[in-house]
């Protein structure tokens, strides 16, 4: 088990995936983190040498991601919601703030819309 | 397509998978509850679903088949055990597995090993011949051999021995006489022995105790699929492959092992973690590679030994090969940290390969370095392919040399400079006394069970578009190759 970032990592799992896993990190911005640090696409977390570790770290703790990527979130939909405005309503409720229908198909937006949005 | 599928389809109807049978065959008598139209499924498990003697409740008439979608928030776990998982890299193992004998097949009383000159000599061309053990091992330390071949079928492996290869061998013998370096790139249709080509002229290399160096593949080299690093004081940069040279240098070794012992190092090493003083081996020197982080330093180290210059008295020939040349001869799948693509010209072996096909390098006691093209999962590469079609036709002396298409952009000038001035070998179908002989051999070790007669000949011959090798076995030895 590798730490990276403070989370514990199957030495099996793909680097590319175990960057991805975390929040506001895709595979966009995790090519290039591996392209950096000289990592090749198919590398598992086993086969890095820790001084890689050590800086994926660091590289990762000067990144908007996790708690910092969610807070941006939440507070721009508590800035709807405090400005009263529509999208921020239909947020508080928990229902789609694009205008789509209600009648059906709105498990995505019960599951996310709301003030302190988790995902 | 998939490929279990596909194979289920041509198995024999058996007990065990239910077929709906015929209504003339279903009990006449059969009371009016229990008829049924016969079960429409393919396989067991589904047949046992959809029969309704075997429910558990019997009173329930309706039962959802196939994949249920599942609208609830919390989704069930599979309960279904599958037993145990292949361990890591087993399946790997077993499907790259290279089996070399059967000993069911029918031992050829006439089959000769090939000697020193074997495969050089006119007077084989149409005849197979055996490798003997010693370099049977060698070929396989240096992976000369592919899953996709059938040498699992006969007793022995051996060779056909073609014109093209004798054409090939005489042109290496040349070449290794003279102390030059042959720079040649085999190429042809699909299946038609390019591979088959690079083993052979291994295994001449092997026969007269010269040193090889294979590269099997050359995707895994620019696929981005092993390590890579930068190599410091370099400018533009290029990039090492460690766990890659390790590989390779293990596999030099053991193929090599021999003449490596009798060969002895020029000028020291002290930059190596083990330090190398002159005189030493050469098998040592690539003993001294141990990690992934000192392979490279010390591949360089052997092949600026095996260059040297001034030294051609005791330095053997060297056979330098790679298979599938399209690979290395692209933008390859790495990223710099700028994150562009690196040249594939870029990675440190495999501009050591093209530096010494493009004539930068010479061997000191001549040598060859060949690349075979692939038509199996190659990327397209147009410059490779308009350069050696240039080739061919300056080498055929025919009056239309083809040219680029102007409106084109992909073309490569890197790609261009190396093969400016190589030799072009092109391989076709195999002629009708080459086919017989391979005939009569399969025929022999029991593989083939008709009488070889002008006429099978002929029609193999025929069905394989005129002679093609891989086509031949398809057709004659029924060999499923998926």
């Amino acid at each position: 088990m590798v730490f990276i970032f403070g989370v514990n990592f199957h030495e099996q799992k793909l680097v590319k995936k175990a960057l991805e896993s975390f929040y506001a990190l895709g595979p966009q911005t995790s090519e290039r983190i591996l392209a950096k640090y000289y990592i090749h696409p198919r590398a598992k977390i086993g086969t890095l040498p820790p001084k890689t570790l050590t800086a994926l770290t660091a590289e990762l703790s000067t990144m908007t991601i996790e708690g910092d990527a969610r807070r941006i979130i939440q507070d721009n939909i508590k800035r709807l919601r405090d400005m009263g405005t529509y999208r921020g309503r239909r947020h508080a409720m928990g229902l789609p703030v694009r205008g789509q229908r209600t009648k059906n198909q709105t498990e995505t937006a019960k599951k996310l819309n709301r003030i302190e949005r988790r995902g | 397509m998939s490929a279990p599928n596909c194979l289920r389809g041509l198995v024999r109807p058996s007990a065990t998978i239910p077929i709906s049978a015929p209504r003339s065959a279903a009990p006449r008598a059969a009371p009016i509850g229990l008829a049924r139209p016969a079960p429409f499924s393919t396989t067991a498990l589904n047949a046992r679903r959809q029969d309704p003697n075997q429910q558990g409740g019997g009173g329930k008439g309706h039962v959802r088949q196939g994949k249920k979608l599942k609208l609830g928030k919390f989704k069930k776990t599979a309960v279904e055990s599958k037993g145990k998982p292949p361990l890591p890299g087993e399946r790997r193992a077993y499907r790259k597995r290279i089996t070399l004998s059967n000993d069911n097949a029918i031992p050829v009383p006439w089959l000769k090993d090939i000697g020193a000159d074997g495969l050089a000599n006119a007077q084989n061309i149409a005849r197979v011949l055996a490798l003997p053990e010693e370099v049977q091992d060698q070929l396989r330390a240096s992976e000369a051999f592919k899953p996709t071949q059938c040498w699992g079928m006969f007793r022995k492996p051996s060779l056909l021995v073609r014109k093209e290869s004798v054409d090939l061998m005489n042109r290496i013998q040349t070449s290794v006489d003279n102390k030059q370096t042959l720079r040649l790139v085999v190429t042809g249709d699909k299946v038609t022995g390019k591979s088959m080509m690079l083993l052979q002229a291994q295994a001449h290399a092997f026969l007269n105790n010269w040193i090889v160096i294979h590269v099997p593949e050359g995707q895994e080299l620019t696929t981005a699929c092993t390590e890579y690093a930068p190599i410091p004081n370099t400018d533009p940069v290029q990039y090492m492959q460690p766990v890659y040279i390790l590989k390779l240098l293990q596999s030099i070794k053991r193929a090599n092992e021999k003449i490596l012992a009798k060969t002895y190092t020029m000028t020291g090493h002290p930059e190596l973690p083990q330090n190398i003083t002159p005189n030493t081996p050469l098998l040592a020197l690539c003993n001294a590679a141990k990690e992934p982080d000192s392979a490279w330093p010390v591949f360089q180290a052997l092949w600026n030994e095996l260059t040297a210059h001034g030294t051609a008295a005791n330095r053997p020939p060297i056979l330098l090969s790679l298979d599938g040349l399209a690979h290395v001869m692209r933008v390859s799948d790495y990223r710099s940290p700028a994150f562009e693509r690196i040249h594939s010209h870029d990675l440190a072996l495999v501009r050591l390969f093209t530096d010494t096909l493009g004539g930068a390098v010479q061997f000191p006691a001549g040598g060859a370095v060949l690349a075979a093209t692939s038509r199996n999962n190659a990327p397209r590469s147009p410059s490779m392919e308009l350069s050696l079609a240039q080739r061919e036709a300056e080498q055929a002396k025919r009056e239309e040399v083809p040219q680029k298409d102007p409106f084109f952009r992909g073309y490569d000038d890197r790609v261009e400079a190396v093969l400016r001035s190589v030799q072009v070998i092109r391989l076709g179908g195999v002629s009708k006394l080459e086919a017989r002989a391979l005939m009569e051999y399969w025929a022999a070790s029991g593989m083939l069970r008709a009488t070889v007669d002008e006429k099978a000949v002929t029609e193999k011959w025929t069905l394989a578009g005129s002679g093609v090798l891989g086509e031949m076995e398809r057709a004659a030895l029924l060999t499923m190759r998926i």
